[in-house]
């Protein structure tokens, strides 16, 4: 029974029973992934429990989350507590390096947080499941394109809370997009022009990296999705590459 | 009487945190020598272990592992000094653009103000097709990437900026990479050190730059400087005020400086001793007091815009909160500011889009935001709507135009009239389109590139 425990006892167990819902083989498992990424440490130096990270921190006026708290959970190889923080609160953190220009030691606890990210997708948790549900569009644009963002995603239905005044000037997007003085911008469907053989490298570089097999963890269908639409480009590029061969033949 | 004060609630210290109890005037007192001290120029430099990640590349280069992509005698550079006093070189002709995909998705008169710049200065650039985004965004937000892929799209990209030139039949190297994004400018700066550092790294993305027939005689291109287009701004400042039309002498103007910018790999910031007594990064500021405006300091000036990479997609409760209440409302509450200009993407959408909302809140504060090179390109008369693309800004940017003495309506009714004329396939360009262009699928050798 759990219902009114922490997180920690729901995600690793009763502290007052002999059987802990996640083995320690698990919590070891998923440390090790943390502490053998290259960056490890490099981020990480020693920490003296200073609190600047905190003090600094934006996340923190607003969210239960503190990366002082994360850096002291790594520190000390606490590795419950390092579960724990993996189910909600790494995800408040958000990304602007405060904390790291600030840390006398040379601590970065937004890049450590990223390797727990990286971490938590790898390990198929359900916050990484949760909390990348709605960038599923993102994703498709980015990694179909090389474009992560694109006129066409800015809408009202998408951004109700950004009032009426997306556009100032009533015309219909694909015209406002033509009326840009520069003409990879003329674009809807991506920020800037790409060039095929751009988005088919680009391709080869979320192979290469496993990149695709994060993705095929986190979603399957949008991976799916994904893998057709790029086998399309490539044999679209390919058919090119043999027409460039004929011609030079003539 | 106790004065205790109750108003805010701290959360995140971990459960072994006890209030201490202090009243208001014993916080005060408290925090007394951190305000003396934060926000300083000393906050950042006071470490042990700083060093100059471009000491490990010179030495790679001469073992013979990479190849430097040097900013040359012909990119007419200038020098600047760095947070520690190191030298900086930014490099002001034969610009290969790498553009940002929120910039030219949602804020398209950034780019295209800057490129006017270029123009009415004369300066050589290239902006191409064949670039990919950094992809750090979606790094950020998700956690789907890693160092790896993020290192293979940096080389892939400034690769492609070193042989770009051959598509113009000129030698290789003979543009030089300029960042739009301050993301981009800080991940790879980042991951630049990360690829010096660990020679694991750089055998694994060999093989990948290998594949994509990306390296130069076999070893890894790594550039001799990251330059933000800011940083380029910022030298070139002088020459911009040379250009300048309408005077904002009356402008009080407030900077949102990057975090990305200035925050990541802080040891490669600019800081000048006489912007802001050296104490702040001096990009963005140096320019606005170059034009003239009055630059206002404020309290949360070091604050972050509340972006948060994964928020503004999927949890913007966080983004509005902290951009109006830490940003906006302070700036005009405090700074009396008649505009705030920041040199990032992330910024300048979070802190124009997320005004409206207030108002459902009680927090109805109106401020008008744009990036220091649509204020710059306004003050040199460039159109408003053709130009500066000033309708995509939902922040009352109307309001700053009528106090620079810009008749925003008469340039709204031209630009309505000049869509007419696009439609009719009359549109005008900043440069030639069939440079853009430049291999692979739509590419045409051009005879005559003047």
């Amino acid at each position: 029974m759990h219902s009114a425990g922490t997180r920690v006892q729901d995600h690793i167990g009763d502290p007052f029973s002999e059987e802990p819902i996640l083995p320690r083989e698990k919590l070891e498992e998923v440390f090790n992934d943390i502490q053998s990424d290259l960056r490890y440490d490099h981020e990480l130096n020693g920490c003296l429990n200073c609190g600047i990270c905190t003090a600094t921190c934006p996340a923190a006026h607003y969210y239960d989350f503190s990366p002082r708290e994360i850096v002291q959970l790594l520190w000390t190889e606490n590795l419950e507590g390092i579960y724990d923080a993996m189910q909600e609160k790494i995800w408040s953190c958000a990304q602007c390096y405060t904390c790291a220009a600030r840390c006398p030691f040379g601590n970065s606890p937004g890049s450590l947080i990223m390797i727990m990210r990286e971490t938590a997708i790898k390990h198929s948790m359900e916050s990484a499941q949760e909390v990348l549900r709605p960038f599923s569009r993102v994703m498709l644009k980015l990694i179909s394109t090389g474009n992560q963002l694109a006129p066409d995603m800015i809408t009202p239905d998408h951004f109700p809370d950004w009032g009426p005044n997306i556009s100032k000037v009533d015309a219909p997007l694909k015209l406002l997009r033509k009326a840009i003085p520069m003409p990879t911008l003329n674009t809807t469907e991506t920020a800037w022009e790409v060039n095929l053989k751009t988005s088919v490298e680009l391709y080869t570089i979320w192979e290469m990296t496993g990149v695709l097999d994060q993705l095929e963890t986190i979603d399957e269908n949008l991976f799916d999705v994904i893998s057709d639409i790029m086998d399309e480009k490539r044999e679209d590029y390919e058919d090119w590459l043999e027409d460039q061969e004929d011609e030079d033949d003539d | 009487m106790d004065t205790k004060d109750t108003s805010t609630h701290l959360t995140g210290h971990g459960s072994e945190w006890r209030d201490a109890g202090l009243s208001s005037e014993q916080a005060q007192r408290a925090t007394s020598w951190v305000e003396a001290h934060v926000d300083k120029r000393s906050m950042l430099t006071n470490k042990d272990r700083v060093e100059d990640v471009r000491d490990i590349m010179w030495q790679l280069e001469k073992d013979g592992e990479i190849v430097v992509h040097r900013v040359r005698d012909e990119h007419k550079p200038k020098m600047v000094k760095t947070l520690y006093g190191w030298d900086k070189k930014i490099p002001t002709t034969q610009l290969w653009h790498h553009k940002s995909c929120g910039q030219c998705g949602n804020i398209p008169g950034y780019p295209t103000s800057l490129l006017w710049l270029m123009n009415k200065m004369e300066i050589k650039y290239l902006d191409e097709t064949d670039q990919t985004s950094c992809t750090a965004w979606n790094y950020h937000g998700s956690g789907i990437g890693n160092v790896e892929s993020l290192a293979a799209v940096f080389l892939r990209n400034f690769h492609q900026a070193y042989v770009s030139a051959r598509a113009q039949g000129l030698p290789d190297g003979y543009f030089y990479p300029l960042v739009h994004c301050g993301t981009s400018f800080g991940n790879y700066k980042e991951i630049r050190g990360y690829l010096l550092k660990s020679a694991e790294l750089r055998e694994r993305v060999t093989k990948i730059l290998g594949k994509l027939d990306r390296l130069v005689d076999g070893k890894l291109l790594i550039p001799e400087e990251i330059v933000h287009y800011s940083e380029w701004l910022h030298v070139m400042r002088d020459e911009i005020h040379n250009h300048q039309e309408i005077d904002c002498s009356n402008i009080r103007s407030t900077i949102h400086p990057a975090c990305h910018v200035y925050k990541m790999v802080p040891e490669d910031a600019i800081y000048d001793d006489d912007v802001l007594g050296g104490n702040r990064v001096a990009v963005s500021t140096g320019l606005m007091d170059t034009l003239g405006t009055q630059v206002i300091d404020y309290s949360t000036w070091y604050d972050c815009c509340g972006f948060g990479f994964r928020h503004i997609i999927s949890e913007r409760e966080f983004t509005r909160s902290f951009a109006i209440d830490r940003k906006v409302r302070v700036a005009v509450e405090e700074a009396h500011a008649d505009v705030m200009v920041g040199h990032d993407t992330g910024c300048i959408t979070t802190l124009d889009k997320n005004q409206w909302i207030g108002k459902a809140d009680g927090k109805d504060v109106e401020l008008p935001i744009i990036a220091d090179c649509q204020f710059a390109a306004l003050v040199c008369g460039a159109h408003p709507y053709k130009i500066v693309q000033l309708h995509w800004h939902a922040s009352p940017v109307e309001a700053l135009m009528e106090k620079l003495g810009i008749d925003w309506k008469t340039a709204k009714t031209e630009f309505e009239a000049y869509l007419k004329e696009v439609e009719a396939g009359k549109q005008e360009n900043l440069y030639d389109p069939r440079l853009m262009i430049t291999s692979g699928p739509g590419f045409k050798k051009i005879a005559n590139v003047s």
